[in-house]
């Protein structure tokens, strides 16, 4: 690699080199910085815990497993006691999971299974939910969302693998590794249009008020050097397509109603709700899917960063915009997030997106926390 | 570059499109004396977060040379801009512009005022990365109208404008971003002290190329130039700084 750095740099003149060079220091002292934290850079054991963060990974190729998904699945295996996979929401493409005997049954469930085959033995999984597997926003919500649940519990076959919040319940719902705390929400609950709850809900939280107040109580754990992170689908803030970029009708998408939208009154309640409970006790981070990109962004006052991660599904990345608030953007590429909490103090994220380039599938690295 | 090549091929393109013009009876001509004219043009605003709304301030600097007349032109200013859902933005500017060598015993100077509205219609940007080879690309086209004025240019004169542009940029880079831009538009002006209602219309072109999120996420230096295809009316370049306060 360093050979072939030389090489390349003698064949550009020195006007060029300099131009580049004052134009390297300028980025650094702006503040990215270009260093990327590989992963031999940081040894194993100290690393406390690993979160994999891979969202919208609903639309898997039927032929074979490709990125990203197999590449979590390697980087998950090398520590597997320790490592946890998220996948955030949207897990079954187009309307989530049917009702059993309907024609599209059997491709709902391999969808579902090649996600939880991507979990390796060992590895904690987690699914959240999103508004496809609500059957796509519409009055068959509450009973798909509850059969996915069920059928990754027959998928995992015993492993701790689970649909997180269930039975249709908003959350929160805080699951405690270590230093780390992640909190679940489904968020499309908040926006969902039909049936939410039935005689068979057992939900400890069924208003909105009430989940905001548990939220804002769950940000808080006990304990020295927690790390919460909270998870649900819908973003707090997105630069793509739902966030009213990435097209002429971008902007005015909020006319049309979709409480999907950044832009819709029903989602700005939500994200008011959400971030109100976080005022007190900031998490460092939010992390979401949606959006089918991968984007790293400042998160203001009440989070400090928030995590776009929607690009499970190779087919289906999109475009995103670079705005004031982002660290990194990457649009039309598939790709995870890999959170290390360190032991101790740190957190590490990187950023791995596919098709990789000549340099790798490593795109971005930021301290969280710094060590 | 592309980008870059194509704005400086505008640019450089734009003075074969002036048509021969009678020379100014003014010491400043009504266009050049208000805003659109006297200060240098910006490109559209960075994209933000749909959360917010944000507070923006600006400085201003702007020189018109190669003008029909002996005497040069500058111009300074201060604005404040309030960008909705950060998107549109919505912008009020006062300032001064002065003669150079000026050799006359009256007023060297005057003050100007403005107002302008910028809409972004479209924010994207995947085919133009493709192109570029930058994933980060952004692409922003959208409308713009502006309104100007500046009293006492000349004895008797006060310069009022109304403009509508069509600005269009690109952005790259992940952490300073490089953003081109140009502006194409139409200005119209008048002499409002006096009864009359004919006016003046002229096409004129901004370009430029910017830093964005300089040192601090919120700061950007933007190098403008402009040129009215009217008259021997000169090259107006300048720089702009601004920032944006982040919640």
């Amino acid at each position: 690699m360093i050979g072939s750095l030389d090489s390349h740099q003698k064949s550009i003149p020195v006007a060029r080199l300099v131009a580049r060079a004052g134009m390297g220091a300028l980025m650094i002292w702006a503040g990215g910085g270009c260093h990327k934290v590989t992963l031999q850079e940081i040894a194993p054991e100290q690393i406390e815990t690993t979160l994999f963060l891979i969202g919208d990974a609903g639309e898997p190729d039927p032929r074979q497993v490709g990125a990203p998904l197999d590449s979590l699945t390697a980087q998950a295996s090398a520590a597997p006691e320790r490592s946890i996979i998220v996948f955030l929401g949207d897990n079954v493409y187009p309307g989530g999971i049917p009702a059993e005997g309907a024609a599209e049954w059997a491709d709902a469930r391999r969808r579902l299974e090649a996600q939880v085959r991507a979990i390796p033995p060992g590895v904690r999984g987690i699914f959240l939910p999103g508004n496809h597997d609500w059957a796509d926003e519409t009055a068959f919500g509450l009973y798909s969302i509850r059969l996915q649940e069920q059928m990754i519990a027959s998928l995992a076959q015993g492993r701790n693998v689970r649909l997180i919040p269930g039975n249709g319940c908003p959350g929160p719902v805080p699951v405690d590794v270590g230093r780390l705390r992640f909190i679940a929400l489904d968020t499309q609950w908040w926006l969902h249009s039909y049936i939410v709850r039935d005689s068979s809900s057992r939900c400890p939280t069924i208003t909105m008020a009430a989940v905001t107040a548990a939220l804002r109580s769950e940000v808080n754990p006990p304990g020295e050097g927690r790390v919460v992170l909270v998870g649900g689908h819908h973003p707090l803030m997105t630069g793509g397509a739902h966030g009213g970029y990435c097209g002429v009708t971008g902007p005015y998408r909020r006319f049309g109603g979709s409480p999907q939208d950044i832009l819709s009154g029903e989602n700005r309640t939500m994200r008011d709700s959400i971030r109100s409970a976080f005022a007190d006790h900031p998490p460092i981070a939010y992390v979401a899917g949606h959006d089918h990109t991968l984007q790293v962004l400042r998160g203001g006052r009440n989070v400090h960063y928030i995590l776009v991660s929607g690009a499970g599904s190779p087919s289906k990345t999109e475009c995103a915009v670079r705005m004031r608030e982002s660290y990194y953007v990457t649009q039309h590429r598939a790709g995870f997030m890999r959170v290390d909490i360190m032991k101790g103090k740190g957190v590490l994220l990187r950023v791995f997106r596919y098709p990789a380039t000549k340099h790798g599938a490593l795109a971005y690295t930021r301290w969280l926390e710094r060590r | 570059m592309i980008a870059a090549r194509i704005l400086l091929g505008v640019a450089l393109a734009a003075p074969c499109l002036l048509s021969a013009q009678v020379a100014q009876p003014l010491p400043v001509a009504t266009e050049e004396a208000t805003p659109i004219g006297a200060i240098p043009p910006m490109p559209l605003p960075m994209p933000a977060s749909r959360d917010q709304n944000y507070w923006g301030f600006r400085f201003q600097y702007g020189e018109r040379n190669e003008r029909a007349g002996p005497e040069d032109l500058f111009a300074v200013a201060g604005g404040v801009d309030y960008q909705l859902r950060g998107g549109s933005i919505f912008g009020l500017t006062g300032g001064y512009q002065g003669r150079r060598n000026c050799q006359t015993t009256s007023s060297c100077g005057h003050a100007l005022f403005g107002a302008r509205g910028r809409f972004n219609v479209f924010t994207g940007g995947p085919t133009v990365a493709s192109i570029i080879g930058d994933e980060s690309a952004t692409t922003t086209l959208g409308t713009e109208v502006g309104f100007g004025y500046a009293p006492s240019v000349a004895p008797g004169v006060n310069a009022c404008t109304i403009d509508a542009g069509v600005p269009f940029s690109i952005a790259m880079m992940q952490t300073v971003r490089v953003v081109t831009f140009v502006t194409p538009g139409v200005v119209w002006d008048v002499n409002c002290s006096a009864d009359q209602t004919s006016h003046n219309r002229s096409g004129f072109v901004g370009f430029g190329i910017g830093l964005q999120q300089l040192f601090v996420r919120g700061l950007d230096v933007n190098f403008g130039a402009q040129r009215i295809f009217r008259g021997a009316t000169g090259l107006q370049f300048g720089i702009s700084v601004s920032w944006v306060r982040l919640p």
